[in-house]
């Protein structure tokens, strides 16, 4: 019997429309509103399908404007597409619970408020609280505003309070980057927990040594376009020889 | 890919929530639209030194200017017996629903990243604007209690449907609120019109001089009774100072309270899905 789906793309396009920040002409200027400002269409992923089991950790690698966050945004629901259909088990949760935080404010309340954001309950919170903060390694530093953490404390946070509530589909992008060696072990570690209670996990990065340290799947997209699908070692050797044809 | 049959629990993505599962998610996440607010006004005077002591210094100037000017120059307190406790309800209960509603105007637009990670009813902006604006007010309402008190007024048994036409105002805002926000979203504008629609609201509410005694004319009575500020400020006074209260403005309130939060939620839905696009 084969697995349980969890994300299922099919022919999926998205279409970007943004304004062009030109600089305005003598009309423009007279004229209110942005409805004279030009705009174009960027196709940022054409056609991409697959399919994703539970408990499989998927990595997406391309260069830098390939379309992979865009793919990734669309997987969350949170960006429309303009064709095709994605189908998951229950919605994903995008590693990106910092938009929700309050520099101002502690840890400890970041936390509470970063979690019902979260769309965890104010009990549920209290019991992992502490957890939280050892994950984080911000016990001394809990009661502290958060504007007064460290870049990678910041990341920590964020990643501990995600990650808390254990997604059934994780998404991140290119949020390990942030901390140290130690850092990225342990929240490895975790992904894989994640992985193996029946969780899907889909990481975007142009890093393929982290691809390959936490998935045992990977897409490379390239223009929008899928360019391999299948068992990461040999996505990534692909990849490799086409970024760096004489390395 | 074909549909396959085991795949058939799989939710789409982009599709629109019923409304059932909508509500219930609502629900489900109340405690962000209390907690999150209550926390951004407890940040709001953390660098002053006075602190937290803002909140209850704040209603007491704006209850001086407006004394000065309406109460000693202007002389708009003819026919009010208790002028000062009649401009204190008047003036703070009108804030209230003022801040609450430029607030939620501007939620969706301040709020763009929070919409662009995370998956949750937006309807919850809004409603955490006028949460968060409810519970600012409890130091508004100690003060407002207290020159009520101060001014010769006696607690009787109506001071206890205080809580029910705040309740009423609070589901007015939220009404409201839905309406302003799904506009404020697509006409940034509305941010520079607003502050003068309040003002004209301001002086159409009989926050400042009675209506009663202004207007004689019953129809023209009967008229302001349409404007829920002043079914509010109204019954608010007849509660706390014993002042009449029509019946056009108790219907007036029930209907704004009722009415008006579904017609809003259903319109602030329509375009839910566009939001932060």
């Amino acid at each position: 019997m084969s697995a349980r789906p969890a994300v299922i793309a099919d022919e999926v396009n998205v279409i970007y429309r943004v304004y062009e920040d030109s600089k305005p002409g003598i009309k423009q200027m007279f004229s209110k509103g942005r409805t004279h400002r030009k705009f174009r269409s960027i196709h940022a992923v054409k056609g991409v399908s697959f399919r994703l089991d539970e408990g499989e950790s998927l990595g997406i690698i391309g260069s830098n404007g390939s379309g992979k966050s865009t793919l990734l945004m669309a997987l969350t629901g949170l960006l429309p597409t303009e064709s095709g259909k994605i189908k998951v088990r229950s919605r994903p949760t995008l590693l990106a619970v910092s938009a929700a935080l309050r520099p101002g404010l502690s840890g400890r309340r970041n936390i509470i408020i970063g979690g019902l954001a979260m769309g965890m309950s104010k009990r549920e919170i209290d019991e992992k609280l502490d957890e939280i903060c050892a994950f984080a390694e911000l016990e001394d530093f809990i009661d502290l505003p958060m504007r007064t953490y460290s870049s990678g404390m910041r990341a920590r946070l964020s990643f501990a309070i995600a990650t808390a509530h254990q997604p059934e589909i994780l998404l991140i992008d290119e949020a390990l980057a942030v901390g140290d060696a130690h850092f990225k072990e342990k929240s490895a570690e975790r992904i894989n927990k994640i992985r193996s209670q029946a969780g899907a996990v889909i990481l975007v990065s142009h890093d393929t040594a982290e691809i390959a340290r936490s998935c045992d799947r990977a897409l490379w997209i390239e223009k929008g376009e899928l360019r391999a699908d299948g068992p990461t070692d040999e996505v990534v050797a692909l990849y490799r020889a086409a970024t760096h044809p004489k390395g | 890919m074909a549909d396959n049959p085991a795949d058939a629990d799989l939710i789409e993505l982009g599709t629109k929530t019923p409304l059932g599962p909508y509500l219930k998610e609502m629900w489900d996440r109340r405690e962000f639209a209390i907690v999150v607010p209550a926390n951004d006004i407890r940040a709001q005077n953390m660098d002053t030194f006075l602190g937290q002591l803002w909140h209850l210094l704040n209603p007491l100037m704006l209850i001086g200017v407006y004394y000065i000017i309406f109460g000693v120059v202007l002389k708009t307190s003819r026919g009010v017996e208790n002028f000062l406790g009649f401009l204190v309800v008047g003036i703070l209960i009108f804030q209230l629903s003022q801040r609450a509603i430029q607030e939620a105007a501007a939620s969706i637009r301040r709020n763009e990243s929070l919409i662009r990670s995370i998956q949750f009813p937006r309807s919850l902006l809004p409603v955490s604007a006028v949460t968060g604006q409810t519970i600012a007010f409890i130091p508004s309402l100690v003060v407002l209690l207290s020159f009520v008190l101060i001014t010769g007024e006696r607690p009787t048994l109506r001071w206890f449907l205080l809580p029910v036409i705040l309740l009423g105002q609070a589901l007015f805002g939220v009404g409201a609120s839905f309406i302003i926000a799904r506009i404020g979203f697509a006409v940034t504008d509305i941010q520079q019109i607003l502050p003068h629609l309040f003002r004209l609201l301001f002086y159409m509410s009989g926050v400042i001089f009675s209506v009663e005694v202004f207007i004689t004319n019953t129809t023209m009575q009967n008229l302001f009774a349409l404007n829920p500020m002043y079914d509010i400020i109204t019954a608010a006074r007849w509660a706390l100072m014993g002042l009449p209260l029509p019946v056009a403005c108790v219907v007036g309130l029930v209907l704004w309270a009722l009415l008006l939060p579904i017609a809003g939620l259903l319109f602030f839905r329509a375009r839910e899905h566009r939001y932060g696009a």
